[in-house]
């Protein structure tokens, strides 16, 4: 990752968190966005159609499409249809649910990738999490999407529960040629209610950094680089991208640093009322995200590897941005145990 | 390559300029590729429309910097992007 030249600021970002919508169908104790009904505001198709234009014009190259569940949107396609038209890259992060056979066959497209979301390897380990019957749901979404090839990953939120289920998930995504892809877990949206509960331990958390590097094949995409080793380095970031070479774009079309910090405070601008080249490059938000020092890790000999770590997890532990990432693999060993967040 | 080359992406590339080069991005991973070519290169030369001898002649008109130079240099990117997998050239003569 050519750190130097993102330093030096980019035009736009390379990729934009897009949630599309509130609206889910299920209801998942670590969610981190407090899905379920769909919220006034959100943004309409036209408007929607407008953000993409904004965003094509300045060469956004993908979007990280999430939400809620993105296909409770009645255009959710089209409006995929319309970001591929520009050359548009999607990756789209669903439940799974509900994916038949016919929305397959729409989703058949060289721009596409899929992430379906697991948290365990069975019924049991996995329902109790994301609700009743999602688990079967998901392996029929798999068949769908394998018998047409169609490139895809299972992904997993890191919990204490998910946590001794990697290994079996690792094989149940081989056996529908998918590889395990893990997010980190975060405590906002109804994360901060289930923080206490879910978060994995320090010692776990240990554990998972050389299970990572035991397993390179298996994809972290975000700020699991706090625990990165050495034998990972080559395969991802080594800080956060936040304002640098992503943010996040809300259902309703405000703009933020990322999707774990969708506070007012951080609200840079909103879509397609605001020009989003004006905002990327003037806003006060962005601007004070992209100094942002964590100055007591910088004599930390895993600096280099992490950079203080992910400050959303920092700012939603202890209100504060500019502090370690408290999941980071020297604090796993060294700091003290952090106050319980209120519910 | 010949100088009546024309390049093109490949499919699932896309590239923008930078203030330090040009930004490629490739969907079938490594995703980014920094190229520090300062304003050398223009991305819609990644478009097809101007062959290889075309560009150096612009660059050349522009900057009167030596035409050998030019083309070696030139050529050095082009044959690292081909190595990338992120373009290919095609003769159009």
């Amino acid at each position: 990752m050519g750190n130097q030249y993102v330093e030096m600021g980019l035009s736009a970002p390379v990729n934009v968190t897009w949630e599309v919508t509130y609206a889910c169908n299920l209801s998942c104790i670590h969610c981190l966005s407090d899905s379920g009904r769909k919220r006034d505001g959100e943004l309409s198709t036209g408007e929607a159609m407008q953000v993409i234009d904004q965003l094509a014009a300045r060469k956004v190259f993908q979007f990280n499409i999430g939400g809620g569940e993105p296909f409770m949107r009645p255009d959710f396609l089209d409006l995929m249809d319309y970001a591929h038209d520009k050359g548009i890259v999607t990756c789209i992060s669903t439940n799974g649910t509900l994916i038949d056979e016919q929305i397959a066959r729409r989703l058949n497209h060289p721009l596409v990738y899929i992430q379906v979301s697991l948290d365990g390897a069975s019924e049991e380990s996995n329902d109790p999490i994301r609700g009743s019957g999602s688990f079967k749901k998901v392996l029929n979404a798999l068949d769908h999407l394998r018998s047409l090839d169609i490139e895809v990953s299972v992904n997993c939120v890191l919990t204490r529960r998910s946590y001794p289920e990697l290994d079996k998930l690792v094989k149940l995504a081989a056996s529908y040629g998918a590889k395990l892809r893990v997010s980190r877990f975060r405590p906002s949206g109804r994360g901060k209610q289930s923080w206490s509960e879910l978060n994995v331990q320090r010692e776990q958390m240990a554990d998972f950094s050389q299970w990572l590097s035991r397993h390179l094949a298996v994809s972290t995409g975000d700020s699991f680089f706090s625990v990165t080793t050495e034998e990972r380095r080559s395969l991802g970031l080594n800080m956060c991208g936040a304002c640098k070479l992503t943010c996040c774009l809300s259902p309703q079309g405000d703009i933020y640093p990322c999707a774990f910090l969708q506070e007012p405070e951080f609200r840079a601008g909103k879509l397609p009322q605001d020009d989003f080249g004006i905002i990327w490059e003037t806003s006060p938000v962005f601007d004070s995200f992209r100094q942002l020092e964590i100055k007591s890790c910088e004599s930390c000999q895993r600096f280099d590897l992490c950079h203080g770590g992910c400050p959303a997890i920092a700012y939603h532990t202890q209100r504060k941005l500019g502090l370690p990432d408290p999941g980071c693999l020297a604090n796993c060993i060294t700091i003290k145990s952090l106050p319980r967040m209120a519910a | 390559m010949d100088s009546f080359c024309v390049f093109n992406l490949n499919m699932g590339v896309q590239v923008r300029r930078e203030k330090f080069g040009l930004l490629f991005y490739n969907y079938r991973g490594p995703r980014l590729y920094f190229l520090p070519s300062q304003n050398l290169v223009d991305d819609h030369f990644f478009d097809g429309t101007q062959s290889l001898s075309e560009l150096v002649n612009t660059i050349h008109a522009r900057h009167h910097w030596p035409l050998s130079w030019i083309e070696e240099r030139i050529l050095q990117i082009m044959g690292q992007l081909e190595a990338k997998g992120l373009i290919h050239g095609q003769s159009i003569c």
